[in-house]
């Protein structure tokens, strides 16, 4: 059975319909990425699936459990992670209380210091910033700093949302591979959003293709990448 | 002009100063954190003033053992504040929760007047003075200034050095990516209304055992925490207490130089100087 399943989801804001019947299966273990334009309702069903929007109609069922009406901070106690677009940090407080506020769901607050290090192994920079206050880092430091906190929460599902908006090709890369690393070592299960399809189909299992508020066209993102659909569409081929 | 004088005066205006700025910082936090200026600050410190009156006077326990009661009661007080008026109004736009936190003053001070009449209270207690030459400290003014050195202290410990205080401070950064952490948004808001309300209730505690009180009285101190706010740096609590003793001095002085009446003139003028030159206080970040 999938880890997260989302299964008819309709949901907007206000009047605007955004979603028009979303389906989608996150495998346990899996790495998931969720491709399409901007506009496709990416950023929508995410933020349907943690609860910062309420779905219309149809059900978001997490680890065996309807999820739909919690509010996000009861789901990030049940395992189930956001990395927001934007990255959303405390910008006021220091990396390593940022990282503090991560490892808040009860689970993860026992083992802090062993995931401290952890993060820190997978991402020596934040290391040396711990005392640095969030908001004054780079870009790429930033997002590091925004996937680690979520790593801190020890999640069950770790939803990331634009991954690499506005970094260096090189930070991405990084960015993929320490996500890759998580995966594999610690079995993780992802679900990746992301605007780079090439890079996004390259890294990930399984892909959703997304437009206008449904999904277009699902498969293992090796079967994704040779579809003719999608390489004329997204990767420019 | 005798120097003594002008130095007494001084420091009868920084201590008193310091409460001043333990006030301010209630007002400070709680908009801070949730962006919400709450009117019924004033009121609030009347309801400390008295809880330190009434516990002292009719139970006879010492004034400073009664602030203790009387914090923890303001606690619980700015909780039930929180739940009842502003929660509601919490994400509406700011004139909602300008004008539910007004009500809950109106309310304070309409059940307050039927009750105690606007007429004036004294905690009838003493410590003895310190002598020191040419200055004479009264002993309540110090012991007050102390506890507020304390009482800030201890709100910076719990801010910065315990997992509740930094989840305040997370959600007062940005309450959506707190929730998205786990942090329980709706409970940490009322923990920094509940402190913020303690902040206003201790600082009328420390008011009354200096001077005298009634049921009107918090209003002059809510306006004080007004200016003082504007000059450290609205959301900033160190600055508060800056402000505070800045406050405090202008107190102490101008008495010296001219009339008292003028110090709500030259507090008031220098609000609008602040205001005007620079908006972000003395301590205050540019807003980002």
């Amino acid at each position: 059975m999938a880890l997260l399943e989302v299964k008819d989801l309709t949901s907007g804001y206000g009047e605007l319909q955004i979603l028009w019947g979303m389906n989608l299966e996150v495998e346990q273990g899996k790495l998931t990425a969720l491709v399409g334009s901007n506009g496709a309702g990416k950023t929508t069903l995410l933020r349907a699936i943690v609860g910062q929007l309420f779905p219309w109609q149809g059900t978001v069922t997490f680890d065996g459990r309807d999820v739909s009406k919690l509010r996000p901070y009861t789901k990030a106690e049940l395992g189930l992670i956001m990395v927001p677009e934007g990255r959303q940090l405390f910008t006021d407080m220091t990396v390593q209380e940022n990282l503090e506020m991560g490892a808040t769901p009860k689970h993860s607050r026992i083992h802090m210091d062993r995931n401290l290090a952890k993060v820190f192994d997978l991402f020596p920079r934040l290391r040396e910033r711990a005392k640095q206050t969030a908001g004054t880092m780079s870009g790429g430091e930033q997002q590091m700093l925004a996937v680690a906190r979520g790593i801190m929460s020890e999640p069950k599902i770790l939803i990331i949302d634009e991954l690499s908006l506005g970094l260096a090709p090189v930070l991405t890369l990084d960015l993929f591979q320490a996500l890759r690393r998580l995966q594999r070592e610690e079995g993780t299960t992802i679900l990746l959003v992301e605007q780079n399809v090439r890079m996004a189909l390259k890294v990930s299992d399984y892909a959703y293709v997304v437009s206008e508020g449904k999904v277009d066209f699902h498969g293992p993102s090796s079967e994704v990448e040779n579809n003719p659909a999608v390489r004329e569409a997204y990767l420019g081929i | 002009m005798n120097l003594d004088v002008l130095i007494a005066s001084a420091v009868d205006g920084l201590l008193i100063g310091f409460v001043y700025g333990v006030a301010a910082m209630g007002l400070t936090l709680i908009f801070g954190v949730m962006d919400v200026i709450n009117l019924a600050h004033g009121p609030l410190i009347a309801i400390g003033m008295f809880g330190v009156y009434e516990i002292f006077t009719y139970v006879g326990m010492n004034p400073y053992l009664a602030l203790i009661i009387v914090a923890v009661v303001g606690l619980a007080v700015g909780v039930l504040v929180y739940f009842v008026a502003v929660h509601r109004v919490i994400d509406a736009p700011p004139l909602s929760s300008l004008l539910s936190t007004f009500s809950v003053n109106m309310m304070i001070i309409g059940v307050g007047t039927a009750i105690l009449t606007t007429s004036a209270y004294n905690v009838d207690f003493s410590l003895p003075s310190l002598d020191t030459g040419p200055i004479t400290v009264t002993g309540t003014r110090l012991a007050a200034a102390l506890i507020a050195v304390g009482v800030t202290a201890l709100l910076y410990a719990f801010l910065y050095r315990t997992r509740s205080g930094k989840y305040i401070r997370a959600v007062a950064n940005n309450r959506q990516a707190a929730e998205l952490m786990g942090i329980p948004s709706t409970r940490i808001l009322a923990l920094a209304f509940g402190i913020g309300t303690m902040l206003a209730m201790t600082a009328g505690g420390l008011i009354a055992t200096i001077l005298p009180i009634n049921i009107l009285a918090g209003g002059t101190y809510e306006l004080k925490s007004f200016v003082i706010v504007v000059l450290g740096g609205l959301g900033n609590p160190l600055g508060a207490l800056v402000g505070g003793l800045i406050l405090g001095l202008i107190e102490g002085l101008v008495p010296v130089f001219m009339k008292t009446t003028w110090v709500p003139v030259l507090e008031f003028g220098l609000f609008i100087l602040i205001l005007l030159v620079m908006p972000q206080g003395l301590f205050g970040r540019k807003e980002s």
